[in-house]
């Protein structure tokens, strides 16, 4: 509609109306920059992908994608060009969230308006919020562990079950909370947590992390890690050491070419869904230039995949 | 009328690292991202991305004339920026002595590899890579294999919170108005360090010869031991430098950090011109080299060139940035 206005009202309303609210401020096209800070998990490729899917539909959209190859440095300086080339709206997924909150904070003063998805920064110098809440996950996660170890026969014969936690990247938002929700779900239970290792949400760390696992501890009930890619690697580790039949692994992602597709092979005995939030960041983005208000927080619902029911769509967690 | 001082610079390394540098600045005016190019905040910014890799450098450039390699400079960046968080952060010690420690620290380092391979006879090489795998290690043992950030873990668990101390804020800052970063600052204060030793000081000149020809230099009684020993320490030195600014930019200490920056800091200083042999260079060539690197990296950036296409076009670059140097010498 704005592309039927001519070119002097255009600049007039640019003056009068807060800047979101107007037109693009470079030609024709609304310029959105998107930082991610790496494209080696799947689940972000997924996430640009699915933003890449959302903008196609929509040809006033521009999306400039920048990696920051999973280095806090390289992301800052991107954004840092985002803000100086005066993107029209900054979409952000931040590796870690201290030393990204400043410049996504610079980015928010300079009225570009800020989308973060998945992680989070610090404060609220943000205008959107986009992600599920991992700490609801999480405590699912361990609530659907728990259920499951205390019908393991060891453990009903009075015994304690073993969990070995793989965690994510705890400088991340999501790592710690997928690792609160779980311990919550967790206290109380004749359960123990024997071996724990940050993964950074790497599959190659995972699997040299099981393998330490293996390697110290003759028995392992569960395997608790916070991305499939973790958990895929755990069960490479105890596959090649003979023991995957003894143990029950559990993932967080979902993803249809990834951790659905591990709970048909039989691989992953849950796995749950966590949305990448890529469409919905184009929708919001789409509203917020369109200069309308956004909620704050926008949280996404997630489901749950196992062998029972992958094959319908999976299960909606309350 | 003579043309032969004027022939002469056109053939000195210093003229062909120009020309590399001009190449990078012209693929830049071309690929100008919508005129980002010609923004000073663009080259504000690719100055402060280079300076860790710049100080490095400087390092490297000492000992790559001295006819030396220094593997290790990226893992005690690593090491570096650990001490330095823990001490500031988690043990609350005032920054000097803090700044001092880490001083220590990565000199050590240094001189441990100097006397490796002057007393020991080690070829550098290899006991600079021995060094880069036992610093790694060693950082991630005192880290205990975390980040060591402003979030504090109890052994229950819970996490605490301590401020960042004004150290942090007052490396990764930026003064004259917002237009020029303290790092880029301290980078060039090394550069300054290091004109300082190689030109004024005999051991400077040291260096030199024994890059040159170590056995006529040793012959001529050079101290040759002693010499590479200041190189290899004052490169520990600059990676214990660089880690602070490390640290304090990411606002924590990441024992992976620095990971594979001994590579850049390398091709800053041999794009520049400094010979690998050795013997040859100086710190100016290696200014013009962080200069190319930064700028290289930059325009890719604001192009948002993808990684794949990254990764080729560096290789392809730095390859025509080389040949462009050669042929204009031959």
């Amino acid at each position: 509609m704005h592309k039927e206005v001519p070119a002097v009202l255009l600049l007039l309303g640019a003056l009068a109306l807060p800047a979101a609210a107007a037109g693009p401020k470079h030609g024709a096209k609304w310029v959105v920059g998107m930082s991610q800070c790496n494209l080696g998990e799947p689940w972000r490729v997924q996430m640009n992908a699915d933003i890449r899917r959302a903008a196609e539909a929509h040809p006033e959209l521009e999306v400039v994608y920048k990696d920051a190859q999973n280095d806090t440095l390289r992301q800052r300086s991107q954004i840092e060009e985002f803000i100086d080339a005066d993107v029209d709206l900054l979409i952000v997924s931040p590796k870690e969230a201290a030393p990204l909150t400043p410049p996504v904070a610079a980015a928010y003063r300079r009225s570009i308006p800020v989308i973060v998805l998945d992680r989070k920064v610090l404060g609220d110098a943000y205008t959107q919020f986009i992600g599920a809440d991992n700490q609801r996950i999480g405590r699912a996660a361990g609530e659907w562990a728990v259920g499951r170890l205390l019908a393991l026969p060891q453990v009903r014969a009075g015994g304690r079950a073993r969990i070995v936690e793989l965690t994510g990247l705890m400088t991340s938002t999501p790592g710690q909370d997928r690792l609160a929700g779980f311990h919550a779900a967790l206290r109380g239970q004749p359960v123990d947590i024997i071996f724990t290792a940050d993964t950074q949400w790497l599959e190659p760390r995972a699997r040299e992390e099981m393998e330490s696992a293996l390697a110290v501890n003759p028995r392992i009930d569960l395997v608790y890690a916070h991305n499939d890619p973790a958990a895929h690697g755990a069960y490479l580790a105890a596959k090649a050491a003979e023991r995957e039949k003894d143990i029950v692994f559990v993932g967080i992602d979902g993803l249809p070419q990834e951790g659905q597709v591990y709970v048909r092979q039989g691989l992953l005995a849950a796995s749950f869904e966590y949305p990448t939030g890529g469409r919905e960041a184009i929708d919001s983005a789409l509203r917020i230039l369109r200069g309308e208000a956004v909620p704050r927080q926008l949280t996404l619902h997630s489901r749950v995949f196992t062998p029972a029911n992958v094959a319908a769509g999976g299960e909606w967690l309350p | 009328m003579s043309t032969a001082p004027v022939r002469r610079w056109l053939a000195s390394p210093a003229f062909r690292a120009l020309l590399a540098l001009a190449f990078v600045v012209a693929i830049g005016c071309a690929f100008n991202a919508d005129g980002a190019f010609f923004r000073w905040s663009t080259h504000r910014d690719m100055l402060r991305q280079v300076s860790v890799y710049g100080i490095l450098g400087c390092g490297m450039t000492l000992v790559i004339i001295s006819g030396g390699i220094d593997l290790s400079v990226g893992s005690v960046v690593g090491l570096c920026a650990v001490v330095f968080a823990r001490q500031t952060l988690h043990e609350g010690e005032p920054a000097l002595a803090a700044l001092a420690m880490v001083a220590a620290a990565g000199t050590a380092i240094g001189l441990v590899s100097g006397a490796l391979v002057a007393r020991f006879r080690v070829q550098a090489f290899v006991a600079t890579l021995a060094m880069m795998v036992f610093a790694r290690g060693l950082a991630k043992w005192i880290s205990g294999g975390q980040k060591i950030s402003q979030a504090i873990q109890h052994p229950d668990g819970t996490f605490s919170y301590v401020d960042l101390p004004p150290v942090f804020q007052r490396v990764d800052h930026r003064i004259l108005g917002g237009n020029l970063s303290v790092v880029t600052l301290i980078f060039l204060g090394c550069v300054a360090v290091s004109w300082l030793v190689l030109e004024k000081l005999r051991y400077g000149r040291y260096l030199y010869a024994t890059g040159g020809n170590e056995e006529a230099a040793r012959l001529s009684g050079v101290p040759v031991a002693r010499a590479k020993l200041l190189a290899y320490g004052l490169s520990g030195l600059f990676a214990a430098v660089a880690g602070v600014c490390q640290a304090a930019q990411e606002q924590q200490g990441d024992p992976e950090a620095g990971s594979t920056y001994e590579l850049t800091a390398i091709a800053i200083a041999v794009i520049g011109g400094n010979t690998l042999s050795g013997g040859r260079g100086g710190i100016g060539l290696t200014l013009l080299g962080a200069l190319t690197i930064g700028y290289l990296e930059k325009v890719l950036s604001i192009n948002a060139v993808g990684e794949s296409s990254r990764l080729m076009l560096t290789g392809a670059i730095i390859v025509a940035a080389v040949l462009l140097q050669r042929r204009k010498a031959g």
